[in-house]
């Protein structure tokens, strides 16, 4: 396939000023179990190349599955006929950062490939966590698995040649307690569809799905019998899965440059890190530490080059409390003067390159657990999201979450159920006094970060351990 | 799939290398473009072409799928025989797979020659021409236009062979100058009937009203919703109560709720492919022809919609609502929400609003509890304060956490005209309408 890639590439050369080609091939298997029966089970696998090309100083991208030298060739030439529309309304040429040329193999580090385990087992052990789930008032259980291994080729025309395997596996379960007029979800190891990694399926087994199956159907049991949280301004600890989504909602999407530059704005919006605010704009407390971090082995956003072929990299977005850096593709790196750190994505071969997460991740303190909960005299510990939404600034948040917990006097107490929190970004992250240790942080992997038209869902992690805010309002949805 | 006779051999070959196996597939062939703006100049320009084969294998109650996007021999052999490896080593559903019988069609997919041939450079000459206008006014554009033309074909080993083809065409423009900007969005299967001056114009009349926001105290108001925004507010209902399969397990505010009159008799709610503003899809994806179900009748919740897995498994019948195999444990959507007609002009509902707020768009939707379907999200690009039955002043953006179910019992107004918004499948087709009992729960500093 490379070579027919090259062969494209040596064509397009002298009508273009830049050029990449990207074939992509996933499989993909996906189980999904409820109340102890098998409902789905799934394998995908989907190939093709996308060709996206600057000419007239202006971009242009087609894609096709159709992968023989002819039709890649007519595919080229329509991304051709469209950088020349596109060019019709720009106001400068396009320019790129620079970037070193790359010739490289990435394969992701797995100790079981999970397409080497049998469908039989991986189905047993969701059929035997569901049907465990299954008591009291929890009158369904749901468990589900899903497995990627992508396979990329990237070329262009600063003679990039990239060849990238990546492996993916996640998974979880949840419970739910039914009643007349009510219902309440507990799911394990977090929300919507659980934990996901670029592991083998050893992270699946390190999940102990069986040892926390029955502890997450009591939860859910409790829940159904809670009162409402209660309404006001308390102290709150955010667990990790929760706190997960609130980094990245709240600095993941905000940070990311295009939406800064309004490119964004039709559709997910803005951002209220506006260029002013660069290293000029307090965003946290002294505490508060986020890096994107595409090398930390495991995470779900990590890999060796990016879509537009630059290499994984480390670098800080807030650093002790003060606003640093933006998440760049090379485009928009090039309009600050700076290099792209990695971020340029793509979901798979019909899509270009958007500026994405990472592992955005959220430095860990080095306080206890038990102290972090010991200094509140009255306040909640909140965990695994329930609902989330965000103004198209980024300002103005409110999330719901499944787990609500009682704190009284440095002790965690009872339940409550249908929690909600709701803050403004800066002034909620001034607020945070106390992040827990390196003993309690875990990269939680958030398979579904939509974004751009048309959408793409960006396979993204946030590394957190959990940490507390103080005089956060407080209340219970209705 | 050039055509029907295309479609027939693919179902052939499938069944030849299945063989004597019960099977379903699903096949959508798609060219999709879509030319991207921002900061006045197209940003981001693409064209894609793809096909998507999903074949299930169903072997005594036990199912495999797989879903391949290329249809070569090979491919096609090689996957299928993993089907049928998957339905060995599988434990049976529980509950007897049926595969549906040979039906009749009454509806197709709309259908235009000119948005199939429409072409990148026709796009960027009408971007061109919206960008140059609002430009002289102050204002920088950005949005989305996309033309599509989709070919789906439906089949099963008993016979059912349902093959269709439509096209789309979807645009979103949002115009700012400083704090000052508008929304539209326009979609419609036809690119004739898509007018860039009338888009144009009614951009920056909205805009150059919605200025010098003011802000607002959070509290219970009385809003007028315009189409975009009770189109939003039906999508996620639609999406929370009315899935036949959530009704079933006692998750949805439908399931303790069917037959009672909950709200005043001007709400209608349905799935309609019939309705004259909608795209309907023909048939659902195992072929059952798709129909007018109705929600809520009269104020009365009826039902909800439901899948054909949904159906079978609880008794129930299929109302034409099922999803592709990877979506199928959600259950069932409605794919073209309807919300009836009222008897007011707009003009109507705002001249008779003493005091209220007037809502263009929603932001980041999104359900807070789904037995009451209390939602949350933020308000954007036009808020507007009435007062005297008159649009004043602009206000700053508002958070909403509101259960649909009050909203609905409070709406007094629903205007004559209605317009086609984006859905979660097919689009939802929405009138204006005004409730004396909105939430707004909080604000934000724009």
């Amino acid at each position: 396939m490379k070579e027919i890639l090259k062969n494209i590439l040596d064509w397009l050369e002298p009508k273009v000023s830049y050029a990449d080609l990207r074939f992509i091939q996933t499989e993909k298997e996906n189980i999904e179990v409820e109340n102890g029966i098998l409902s789905s089970y799934n394998v995908s696998t989907s190939r093709g190349v996308g060709i996206r090309i600057l000419a007239d100083g202006a971009w242009g991208f087609a894609a096709s599955n159709n992968l023989d030298k002819a039709s890649l060739q007519e595919t080229a030439a329509k991304a051709l006929d469209i950088a020349r529309a596109s060019a019709l309304t720009k106001k400068e040429d396009v320019k790129l950062a620079h970037e070193d040329k790359h010739i490289d193999t990435y394969i992701t580090p797995i100790t079981k490939n999970p397409f080497q385990i049998s469908p039989a087992e991986k189905i047993d052990l969701l059929v035997k966590a569901t049907r465990m789930m299954l008591k009291d008032k929890v009158k369904k259980s749901e468990g589900s698995f899903s497995f990627y291994k992508t396979f990329k080729i990237f070329v262009s025309t600063e003679g990039s040649e990239l060849e990238q395997t990546i492996f993916e596996s996640g998974g979880g379960i949840a419970a739910y307690a039914i009643r007349e007029g009510d219902f309440q979800k507990r799911s394990y190891p977090s929300s919507f569809g659980g934990d996901y990694a670029t592991r083998g399926y050893e992270f699946i087994e390190e999940m102990n799905l069986l040892e926390n199956a029955e502890r997450i159907s009591e939860e859910a049991n409790q829940l159904l019998a809670a009162p409402p949280a209660p309404e006001g301004i308390t102290d709150i600890i955010l667990g990790g899965s929760q706190l997960a989504l609130q980094v990245h909602e709240s600095c993941g999407h905000p940070v990311e440059l295009d939406r800064v530059l309004g490119k964004e704005i039709s559709y997910a919006g803005g951002s209220f890190l506006t260029l002013d605010k660069l290293n000029n704009f307090t965003y946290g407390s002294p505490e508060v530490t986020i890096v994107a971090d595409a090398t930390v082995p495991g995470g779900l956003g990590t890999f060796g080059y990016d879509d537009e072929g630059v290499p994984a990299s480390k670098s800080y977005l807030v650093n002790k409390g003060k606003f640093v850096g933006y998440l760049m593709s090379r485009e928009d790196a090039f309009k600050l003067g700076l290099k792209s750190n990695g971020a340029g994505r793509a979901e798979n071969w019909n899509r270009i390159p958007l500026v994405r997460m990472t592992n955005i991740n959220l430095l860990p303190g080095n306080l206890e657990l038990d102290k972090l909960i010991g200094d509140i005299k009255k306040g909640l510990y909140l965990d695994y999201n329930k609902s989330w939404s965000i103004d198209d600034k980024r300002i103005n948040f409110q999330f719901g979450t499944e787990i609500a917990r009682e704190i009284k006097n440095g002790k965690l107490g009872k339940f409550y159920k249908n929690a909600v929190y709701q803050g403004i970004t800066p002034e909620f992250w001034k607020s945070c006094d106390g992040i827990s240790s390196e003993k309690y942080w875990h990269i939680w992997g958030v398979p579904n970060c939509g974004k751009g038209q048309p959408g793409q869902a960006m396979h993204v992690a946030h590394g957190t351990s959990p940490a507390r805010f103080r005089k956060v309002k407080v209340g219970a949805s209705k | 799939m050039r055509d029907i006779n295309s479609g027939k051999e693919l179902v052939n070959k499938i069944k030849s290398f299945i063989k004597n196996y019960d099977f379903e597939i699903i096949a959508t062939e798609v060219k999709s473009e879509l030319t991207r703006f921002a900061e006045s100049y197209i940003h981001q320009n693409v064209a894609e072409t793809n096909l998507n084969l999903i074949t299930k294998v169903i072997n005594e109650d036990r199912i495999g799928a797989v879903q391949m996007n290329s249809i070569d021999d090979s491919t096609i052999s090689k996957n299928v025989e993993k089907a049928i490896e998957v339905t060995k080593i599988t434990p049976k559903l529980d509950y007897h797979y049926q595969l549906l019988k040979p039906q009749s069609y009454k509806i197709k997919s709309k259908y235009s020659k000119d948005t199939a041939n429409f072409t990148p450079l026709n796009r960027a000459q009408l971007v061109n021409q919206l960008i140059k206008e609002v430009n002289e006014k102050g204002y920088e554009a950005a949005g989305a236009f996309t033309t599509e033309e989709s070919t789906l074909l439906v089949a099963n080993s008993e016979g059912v062979f349902a093959f269709d083809r439509g096209t789309k065409v979807d645009f979103n423009c949002v115009i700012t100058r400083d704090n000052s900007t508008a929304h539209t969005s326009f979609i419609d299967s036809d690119i004739n009937n898509f007018n860039i001056n009338k888009i144009t114009d009614k951009l920056l009349e909205t805009a150059l009203k919605n200025a010098e926001q003011i802000e607002i105290d959070p509290g219970v108001y009385t809003v007028i919703l315009s189409p975009e925004a009770v189109s939003e507010i039906l999508n996620y209902t639609g999406y929370t109560a009315f899935n036949g399969k959530m009704i079933m397990e006692n998750k949805s505010f439908v399931s303790h709720n069917r037959g009672k009159k909950i709200f005043p008799e001007t709400i209608n709610i349905s799935d309609d492919p019939f309705d004259e503003l909608t795209m309907p899809l023909p048939f659902d994806l195992v072929g059952y022809p798709r129909k007018k179900i109705d929600l809520i009748k009269e104020g009365v919740i009826k039902d909800g919609v439901h899948d054909h897995l949904t159906a079978l498994k609880y008794n129930k019948e299929c109302t034409g609502n099922t999803l592709s195999p990877e979506h199928a444990s959600f259950g069932a959507l409605p794919f073209n929400l309807v919300m009836k007609e009222g008897s007011n002009s707009v003009e109507e509902v705002i001249s008779s609003t003493k005091k209220g707020v007037y809502i263009s768009r929603f932001h980041y939707v999104n359900i807070l509890n789904p037995i009451s379907v209390q939602l949350t999200g933020m308000t954007r690009n036009g808020t507007f304060l009435i007062e005297d039955g008159k649009l004043g002043k602009a206000i700053k953006n508002m958070r909403f956490n509101t259960s649909v179910v009050d909203m609905l019992k409070a709406v007094d107004m629903i205007s004559k005209e209605r317009q086609t918004k984006s859905g979660f499948i097919g689009p939802t087709v929405a009138p204006y309408l005004r409730t004396n009992n909105f939430t707004f729960s909080s604000k934000t500093s724009f």
